[in-house]
């Protein structure tokens, strides 16, 4: 395979000529309600070709990496239609070339574990959902793993080849009382990690069983201002979200307008707010030490006591913002070129306890985990799970329909209670951008009060 | 795949493979300058098999060598579940409008050329807004063979455009989204989605406040998105078969104004997601939903259809509800084109009808309300007061939430006359309906 690429890297003659190719073998348990809906084992293998011509980008994605020097012409072919009609040519950030081989620790490795015994595993956890109350009227208990195999090389001889596992189990429970009221509740789970990974999980098929049946007859909370405290779970999205996606530099580096919003050293929050994208952490999903350009990883802080310290880039955006490429140059795929992404994103721990918040609420909300969520720049919307009264320092009743939003900026600027307690979530889902979805991430915060928040409800 | 079929009839009951060849040449523009050229050729394979009775599944991008993926198929059967049903013996009539070689013959120039001249146009009707745009055309190629005798294969083009405009000033970003996605390159109508850019642009200059109370609103064809989506979740055969959708044991039932109905329909000409067959082979076929509101059907693909004995209705699509799966998952109910009838009222007049309301034309949060049970709940991205019948300004940081299933019931208060293509799926006018829940600042 090395001598493949670096032939093919050799009899291109593009400025800058990169090639990835990626090898998966990946797995499926899937039930809806009593019925298996799919039991799967597959393969797939793709590459993809980027070379820069002239300051013009061409890109070749295929599934057949047979003939890899017809693939380099075809995406030079494209980066000359580029360059003819650009006035200003793409540079590359410089760094340092690298060969490495970053093969992937896992206690029990999935791909040894027999078909059998995953469905196995995912039937009793199905069990336990649909038998948990005759109100249950469905499920969605999903197993997935992903082993990969990616191989990077480009013309200034970075050699790197990269093994990236990802394991996801998601369950969800739908509860009807037989009416129009239909809710449910879920436990999303995924991590870079071996099969052990979703062993012992009987106690989250019931906590999401639970939660479905508690929302039947949970209120719905009435629309309003509210001072809300954010679970991590929630917390982390809402900075992933709402935030994160501002400081990916291929937003911003063209957009001279959007520049000025996102200007370092400008005040986003108050001195104890910091926020941080956290490259490398082993065992969290989609963790590897190289980005899909073969810059290594390290740690970003984009909010330091307050101030904006940092954006994230790729090599191009570095070049043009005058920067350092920050490793976050990240494709889901063979078939997708890399662009900015975040990794592991989160708030960093304060020094207040929940408890601490909680007294200080005469009347709020206490929302947990997101169930979806939506950001356009400044505005964002994120619907809880689920959520409790805050009623003179305590936590009451649970309520249901609590839809978030809000402008991100004033928002950040209205946190004022940071926890002690930082939690990381990686989920089964992902993060998408672009048309890509989804790409394994991981967020988390602490507990955070936020003042004047609009919740929308019935 | 002859020989494969061949090899596999001695070793299982049934057998399905698809196959999916795909060549897309997207096309991007960031703040208005073209950022780069991409030629993607994709193929893979995707194999079903029912053994003992059993269902099995496997993908593989290895067409030269499918070993593998018939053994994986297998292995997976093994413990699938009882399958219940066969594999498609339909015989779909081929389509003419599928395919156009005008799509399959525009060169990257010609496509790069056209990106820019849409971009002139947005520039001349305001130069201070930043333009990402997107090109995409596609051919593919879907082929299904089975052990029932299906044997089909379509050669399907798509072109779509989308622009993305966005406009900065001191404490306040305005973005506004349009999208075509046709079947024949002479479909394509850029003037059209610059007019209806620079419209709204000029509509949302002025940003007004609205307060919390409950108003009509105009959804534009665009923006019933957030109305239908609850309707596509709810007429999905599976939901109904599982108790999840509320519409179920309900068929007969006067459940939507009757001036309200709804159709699912794979045969559209020129459709964006019409095809002779659907992703199990099944022929694409029209099933009304609704029909002057009365709950008439719901869709199926084959798996579902034996469980809940109804008939295939040509809703097998690889991929989740709006499909995209390419080869990868296996087919599962999802909606074809989403026709709803035109009124008799212009959307103008609709407007002018009301004292206060909004007018919606595009939502953040689509899908976070609770969907099964037919609620939206969405912050609005692009939306406008209506005052004393006009539009006076542009909406931010305001919600609007509502049940769809009682608001096409009891609140209905207009469908427009014109019915457009909205979002590759949905063929819609402008929906108004009353009572709606706003909540603003």
């Amino acid at each position: 395979m090395k001598d493949q690429l670096r032939k093919a890297i050799a009899g291109s003659d593009a400025d800058y000529t990169e090639i990835r190719i990626e090898q998966e073998a990946r797995s499926q348990v899937l039930f809806r309600k009593d019925k298996l809906e799919n039991i799967e084992g597959s393969n797939e293998q793709g590459g993809i070709v980027r070379a820069l011509k002239d300051g013009g980008w061409g890109i070749a994605a295929f599934n057949d990496v047979s003939d890899l020097p017809a693939k380099v012409k075809e995406a030079t072919r494209m980066a000359r239609l580029v360059a003819a009609s650009i006035d200003e040519p793409v540079g590359l950030a410089n760094v340092a070339p690298t060969q490495q081989v970053a093969a992937a620790e896992l206690a029990r490795d999935f791909r040894s574990v027999p078909l059998e015994e995953k469905k196995k595993l995912a039937e009793e956890y199905n069990r336990i959902l649909l038998d948990y109350d005759k109100r249950i009227v469905s499920t969605n208990t999903r197993y997935t793993d992903s082993f990969r195999t990616v191989t990077f090389a480009n013309s200034e001889e970075t050699f790197i080849v990269q093994e990236v596992p990802d394991i996801t189990l998601l369950l969800v429970a739908v509860a009807s009382d037989g009416s129009q009221n239909i809710q449910q509740g879920f436990e999303s789970l995924g991590e870079a990690a071996g099969y052990e990974y979703v062993l012992n999980r009987q106690q989250e098929a019931h906590d999401a069983a639970k939660r479905a049946i508690d929302l039947l007859s949970a209120k719905s909370v009435s629309g309003g201002k509210y001072t809300v405290i954010l679970d991590p779970s929630l917390a982390g999205v809402f900075i992933h979200e709402a935030f994160g996606h501002f400081c990916e530099a291929d937003f911003l580096f063209k957009n001279e307008q959007l520049k000025k919003v996102m200007k370092l050293g400008s005040r986003f929050g108050n001195d104890d707010l910091n926020v941080v994208d956290d490259e490398y952490i082993p065992g969290l999903r989609g963790n590897v030490p190289f980005d899909d350009e073969g810059t290594p990883r390290g740690k970003t802080y984009l909010i330091k006591s307050g101030i904006l310290n940092s954006v994230l880039h790729s090599r191009e955006t570095a070049k043009k913002m005058g920067a350092a490429p920050t490793g976050n140059a990240r494709a889901i795929s063979y078939e997708y070129e890399p662009i900015v992404r975040m990794t592991n994103t989160y708030i960093e721990a304060g020094h207040q306890t929940m408890k601490q918040m909680l007294s200080e609420i005469d009347h709020g909300l206490y929302a947990v985990r997101a169930y979806g969520g939506q950001t356009m720049f400044e505005q964002f919307t994120f619907s809880a799970a689920y959520a409790y009264e805050i009623e003179h320092g305590e936590l009451g009743e649970m309520l249901r329909d609590v839809v978030l939003t809000g402008n991100v900026f004033e928002t950040l600027r209205s946190i004022d209670g940071i926890g002690d307690d930082l939690t990381m979530y990686g989920g089964s889902g992902g993060c998408g951008k672009g048309g890509q979805f989804p790409l394994p991430v991981t967020d988390g915060a602490p507990h955070i009060k936020i003042r004047n928040v609009t919740v929308g409800g019935k | 795949m002859d020989k494969l079929l061949e090899a596999l009839k001695n070793k299982v009951d049934q057998a399905e493979i698809y196959r999916r060849r795909a060549r897309t040449i997207p096309i991007e523009f960031r703040s208005g300058k073209l950022e780069s050229l991409k030629s993607k050729e994709t193929e893979g394979i995707a194999l079903r098999v029912i053994a003992k009775g059993r269902l099995g599944f496997s993908t593989t991008t290895d067409v030269a060598d499918p070993s593998v993926l018939s053994n994986a198929a297998i292995a997976a059967a093994a413990f699938g579940e009882e399958a219940g049903f066969s594999f498609s013996d339909d015989d779909p009539a081929p389509r003419d409008d599928v395919y156009d070689k005008e799509i399959a013959d525009v060169s990257e120039e010609a496509l790069v050329a056209l990106g820019k001249n849409v971009i002139g146009k947005l520039r001349d009707a305001d130069t201070q807004v930043d333009i990402n745009l997107s090109l995409t055309k596609t051919i593919q190629t879907v082929a299904i063979k089975n052990t029932s005798g299906l044997n089909v294969e379509e050669e399907r083009t798509h072109i779509s455009l989308s622009a993305e405009i966005g406009k900065t000033s001191k404490g306040d970003i305005f973005v506004l989204f349009d999208e075509q996605e046709v079947r024949a390159m002479s479909e394509l109508d850029p003037d059209r989605l610059v007019k209806h850019i620079v419209d709204f642009l000029r509509y949302g200059k002025k940003i007004v406040s609205v307060e919390s109370k409950k108003l009509p609103v105009v959804f534009t064809p665009n923006g019933t998105i957030a109305l239908l989506l609850p309707l596509m979740v709810g007429f999905n055969g599976k939901s109904v078969y599982m108790g999840t959708s509320p519409l179920k044991g309900r068929i007969g039932e006067m459940a939507f104004d009757p001036r309200f109905s709804l159709t699912d329909d794979g045969t559209v000409q020129h459709g964006p997601r019409s095809s002779a067959f659907d992703d199990e082979g099944t022929s694409s076929s029209r099933t009304r939903l609704v029909s002057q509101g009365t709950i008439e059907g719901f869709t199926y693909d084959l798996w579902t259809a034996a469980l809940a004995k109804a008939a295939p209705t040509g809703n097998g699509y690889k991929g989740g509800l709006l499909g995209g799966g390419g080869f990868r998952t296996p087919p599962n109910i999802g909606v074809s084109n989403m026709l709803v009838s035109a009124g008799d009222a212009d959307e103008k007049e609709i407007i002018s009808s009301i004292k206060e309301g909004l007018l919606v034309e595009s939502v953040l949060g689509l899908g976070q309300g609770n969907l099964a049970s037919g609620e939206f709940s969405n912050n609005v991205a692009v939306a406008f007061k209506i005052e004393d019948g006009k539009i006076v300004g542009r909406v931010k940081n305001t919600m609007i939430s509502g049940n769809s299933y009682e608001l096409l019931k009891d609140n209905l208060i207009a469908l427009g006359k014109d019915a457009t293509w909205a979002l590759g799926a949905v063929n819609t006018p402008a929906i108004a309906v009353g009572g709606v829940n706003v909540i603003g600042q």
